[in-house]
């Protein structure tokens, strides 16, 4: 038979299989006749199952990008995901995703995935089979003291949650750490004391003032995408005000009517001077408090509290005016309150304005009892990786599960966890990419994508009603040496010989069985499998939270009289919607996305004020070094008026030692040269107390920055027009 | 060929040629743009890159200006706030953000120098580019007052996509090859596979069917995408569309060089109007209280 393909041939091929044709051919060798390439030609006559040949089909899941449990819709064609949206049935994210979202299918189609089972063999890791990899953690385990084994996570959440718990009990250890560098621990504790409520919903949508200590709740707080869907209503006639207070100006801030900087750690004064104004105008507002609490806020009068924070006096007028105008009213606060010493005082003070103002109930409303606690998140902050070192430092542990956090990136480079981990005699990596601390793992089990992953997830920050977010595989696993988290967890299970997990052949019908097993209020009369199919279907299934109450109760709390240290240069290591906490360091389309404020890419930058830059001899681009007490870092600098006087700020993200050709060796890491002084209620880490030094050095490579001018040049490209004209043409009538 | 056709042609081109510039538009589509939700986030640039198989261009070529996106996000600072330290000494209100896409101009700058005709406009009032027939004179993009064509300096698919990567690009459209110039589409082919899908069920395309990828994922729904041709059309029984709507409400109309609006103080404007092109996206302007 004659090898070359004649036009009849390839007429046929192309008619009889345009699968096999258009998909495999760029590798198919181009003389293959029809009847020696028929076993790789498939005709689309034959289409696999839901497949429709050239169509898209969105399928439910829920996005895994960050903690906020936004609903998906994947658009699935020829069996491959293509594209991501948001699920309208999710009352998280209602139809919308942010720019993380969108690019969970970079994350999905990574380059730079691990695509086996790699155990170390004396210095590096060299491949296993999952059989192997399974075995070694048996023998690692058996015979184990029980607390000598941990977990070390992200937050986690729904079944895969409870797998874990199941495992670390059948081990007999009680250590579970949850570590997230951006996170709400302090403001979660002063919610559970004046609250009675660690999350409790807040509505920005009826809110008309929205004071904000240093929340981006726009870019990187509790749950970013919702908040902007209600931000939307906020901002319709009648509309609300929006004031942020802050040493840095975040992406909320950007947003803000009136954008206030603070010097570093003031945000307490400042919410306290507000208090201050609002009893001095209507002195009723206090009545009911307790006296130390009357006597902190007489504490600090405008004159004062200007001095303190560097805010001018007409703003907190200002402020206290809007706040005294319009009802309802929200108070919150965000990583800079928190961020300090007396982080936990501050936020407390800035809840005590939701008091004052008659807020709770209102904006601030309960989240309820959520009826599947064993199903509730666990999250955490920065004191769980203070603990673990300690513990590991310690040598308390002697066989460590790390799944989802980065803590070698994540950690301060004071409190040595990349030279103390070496005392962990085991540590396994459930993991995609070989990241920091993947590669100092002793045995790396490549992980399925959040798109080929099955799970439940329970946002800890539930908006509204309270859902389990579902996600089901988008597609097929794009490596098969590659595994299910749930199905690793089960098989360990079994070889842990736990009571009864036996059954279950893998985690899908773990998964069935438990929502088989769910009251039958939630499946309003349907059968499993009906059941079963609406809930994949809408990728959500409600819970009833019921009706909750809050407590207002002002807790004993107090502030240094002055919190600031004036001259000194305070390190905001600031969060970014797009590289988060640097797990998103290894999507090109994030990396190419200007940073909203700077619009630097691919790289990081040190954001000083004008008054800063003259002080130090430097313009917009040149670099200088950062020093703290436990270390330097170089960066170019991008000089604007968004940031205090006394406060430098270098974006969290890049400064990646490893984790993939996209993020290795790009930027700096401000974590790493963090002081390790702690809040002192908590105990989290008090992330923006750094102290540093400031001087200028010699040019790194340039800076690449979108964009060519800081202003309009006086072209009306954006028009701006004043509230009151908006309530004029748009207001309601 | 019946004799009606010929004669319907006839007539078609009869008033093309009378009346200069007649188009027998089906669609128009628009947008407006509503700078008062805006945050500035991003997210619709990330969801076009998803969408349009737009390559990363990395840090080099971004540093060059070669960067290829057709959505994205201008941040400019108040102007007293820069310029002279002593009027503030911080952005005490914000930033100004704007969403910059193809602004699909009726007037279009950039069709009439296109040596080969590669930009052109459709019936569907698209400002369209036919990569096949776009020979790289980059007339267009010099012509464009917004800067919004991106040219293909490098076959960027040779490295921009490594393996397993390419298994997301959207087979709906094509990915483009060096020296080609690009456009954002308005998401042709999301507005293509929405009309096949209404003409197989015989019914008009409805307000809010079709969507592109920016408006879907924007989170506070600033943009709104729409046909604007509802506006003009008493006869049909559809109703008006949102943007239509949105358009008529700020009294700014196509076809203006100046909008002669009987309230001055709305907000509606378009980027540029002044130079003629005759753009068919509508901002509405950001509000501040002070």
């Amino acid at each position: 038979m004659s090898n070359k393909v004649n036009r009849r041939d390839f007429l046929k091929i192309m008619g009889w299989g345009g699968v096999g044709a258009t998909l495999a051919g760029c590798d198919m060798p181009t003389t293959v006749t029809l009847e020696e390439g028929k076993e790789q030609v498939t005709s689309y006559l034959v289409p696999e199952e839901y497949v429709i040949p050239g169509v898209g089909v969105y399928y439910a899941s829920t996005c895994l990008q960050c903690p906020a449990g936004c609903g998906l819709h994947g658009r699935v064609r020829e069996g491959r995901i293509l594209k991501l949206e948001g699920n309208p049935e999710s009352p998280v994210n209602q139809g919308k995703l942010c720019q993380m979202g969108q690019a969970g299918v970079q994350t999905h189609y990574n380059p730079d995935r691990l695509t086996r089972p790699m155990a170390r063999k004396g210095s590096g890791l060299t491949p296993v089979s999952w059989d192997e990899a399974l075995s070694m953690i048996q023998s690692k385990t058996s015979g184990l003291a029980g607390e000598r084994f941990a977990w070390f996570t992200d937050t986690v959440s729904g079944h895969q949650a409870v797998l874990m718990d199941a495992y670390r009990e059948s081990i007999g250890s009680s250590r579970h750490y949850v570590h997230e560098i951006i996170n709400n621990s302090v403001a979660r504790q002063v919610n559970q004391d004046m609250l009675g409520d660690p999350q409790p919903h807040l509505r920005f949508d009826k809110a008309r003032v929205v004071l904000s200590f240093g929340a981006d709740f726009l870019g990187t707080w509790q749950s970013p995408v919702h908040n902007a869907v209600e931000y939307a209503t906020f901002r319709e006639a009648p509309r609300g005000v929006l004031v942020q207070v802050e040493p840095k100006m975040t992406l909320t801030g950007a947003n803000a009517d009136l954008w206030v900087a603070v010097r570093p750690g003031t945000e307490g004064v400042f919410a306290l001077a507000v208090a201050n104004a609002l009893s001095a105008k209507d002195p009723a507002r206090l009545d009911g408090l307790p006296d130390k609490a009357r006597q902190l806020i007489r504490r600090y009068d405008i004159k004062k509290a200007s001095r303190i924070t560097g805010a001018s006096g007409d703003h907190i007028v200002k402020v206290s005016g809007w706040l005294a105008e319009r009802s309802p009213s929200l108070v919150i606060a965000g990583a800079s309150a928190e961020g300090h010493e007396h982080g936990y005082d501050t936020v407390a003070a800035t809840m005590l304005l939701n008091i004052i103002l008659g807020n709770i109930g209102k904006t601030i409303e309960s989240s309820g009892t959520f009826p599947f606690p064993q199903l509730a998140a666990r999250t955490g902050g920065t004191k769980d990786l203070i603990d673990f070192a300690k513990a590991v430092d310690d040598k308390e542990l002697d066989v460590v599960f790390f799944r989802g956090a980065n803590p070698v990136f994540t950690a301060p480079e004071t409190l040595g966890l990349k030279e103390k981990l070496n005392k962990v005699g085991f540590k396994v990596a459930f993991s995609m990419f070989e990241d920091e601390t993947t590669r100092m793992a002793d045995l790396v089990l490549p992980m399925y994508s959040p798109l080929e992953d099955w799970g439940t997830h329970v946002a800890a920050y539930q908006p509204g009603p309270s859902v389990i977010a579902i996600q089901q595989p988008l597609m097929q696993p794009l490596y098969d040496q590659t595994r299910g988290f749930g199905d690793v967890m089960l098989s360990l299970l079994k070889m842990q010989k736990a009571a009864g997990y036996s059954d279950y052949p893998d985690y899908y019908a773990y998964l069935r069985d438990a929502f088989s097993a769910m009251p039958g209020s939630l499946k309003n009369g349907a059968s499993d499998d009906e059941f079963w199919a609406s809930v994949m279907q809408k990728g959500v299934l409600a819970v009833d939270t019921g009706e909750g109450r809050l407590s207002a109760n002002v807790i004993d709390f107090d502030l240094p009289e002055n919190p600031a240290k004036e001259g000194a240069y305070h390190l905001v290591p600031s969060a970014r919607l797009g590289m988060w906490d640097g797990r998103h360091a290894n999507i090109p389309w994030l990396q190419e996305a200007p940073d909203q404020i700077s619009k630097v890419v691919w790289d990081s930058w040190a954001e000083i004020h004008p008054n800063t830059a003259r002080k130090l001899g430097v313009k917009t681009g040149d670099a200088i070094k950062i020093t703290s007490a436990s270390g330097t870092i170089e960066a170019n600098v991008y000089v604007y008026k968004g940031i205090h006087p006394d406060a430098i700020a270098v974006p969290m993200g890049q400064g990646h030692e490893a984790y993939g050709r996209y993020a290795k060796g790009r930027g700096v890491n401000p974590l790493k040269i963090l002081a390790l002084n702690t809040e002192g209620k908590t105990g989290e880490l008090a992330h923006h107390g750094t102290e540093v030094q400031v001087s200028r050095t010699s040019v790194r490579d340039a800076m690449v920055q979108f964009g060519g001018s800081e202003t309009q040049m006086g072209r009306k490209i954006i028009a701006t027009v004043t509230a009151d004209v908006y309530e004029r043409t748009e207001g309601e009538a | 060929m019946s004799l009606s056709n010929i004669l319907e042609d006839w007539s078609r081109y009869r008033k093309d040629r009378e009346d200069g510039g007649f188009h027998d538009y089906e669609h128009m589509w628009g947008m407006a743009i509503d700078l008062n939700k805006c945050i500035g986030c991003n997210a619709c640039s990330v969801a076009c890159y998803a969408e349009n198989n737009l390559p990363v261009v990395g840090r080099e070529k971004f540093s060059k200006g070669q960067a290829m996106h057709w959505m994205r996000i201008e941040r400019y600072w108040d102007e007293p706030d820069l310029g002279d330290d002593r009027i503030s000494e911080f952005n005490q209100h914000g930033a100004n953000f704007i969403p910059m896409n193809c602004q699909q101009c009726n007037a279009a700058t950039c069709e009439p120098v296109c040596p080969v005709a590669a930009t052109y406009h459709t019936p569907d009032g698209l400002n369209a580019q036919v990569y096949n027939r776009c020979i790289g004179s980059r007339y267009c993009s010099n012509n464009c007052p917004y800067r919004l064509r991106f040219f293909n300096f490098y076959s960027y698919y040779e490295d921009a996509w490594p393996a397993p990567l390419e298994m997301q690009l959207n087979p709906d459209l094509s990915v483009r090859d060096k020296g080609v110039m690009e456009k954002c589409t308005f998401c042709v082919q999301r507005i293509r596979s929405v009309k096949d899908k209404a003409k197989m069920d015989n019914r008009p395309v409805a307000d809010g069917e079709a969507m592109p990828a920016c408006a879907q994922t924007c989170p506070t729904s600033a943009i709104v995408f729409g046909d604007l041709l509802k506006h003009y059309d008493p006869d049909t029984n559809a109703p008006e569309t949102k943007v239509t709507k949105m358009w008529r409400a700020h009294q700014v109309e196509l076809g203006k060089p100046r909008q002669n609006k009987q309230n001055p103080e709305l907000r509606g404007y378009r980027v540029f109007e002044g130079l003629n092109t005759d753009p068919c996206v509508m901002f509405l302007e950001r509000v501040r209280e002070v």
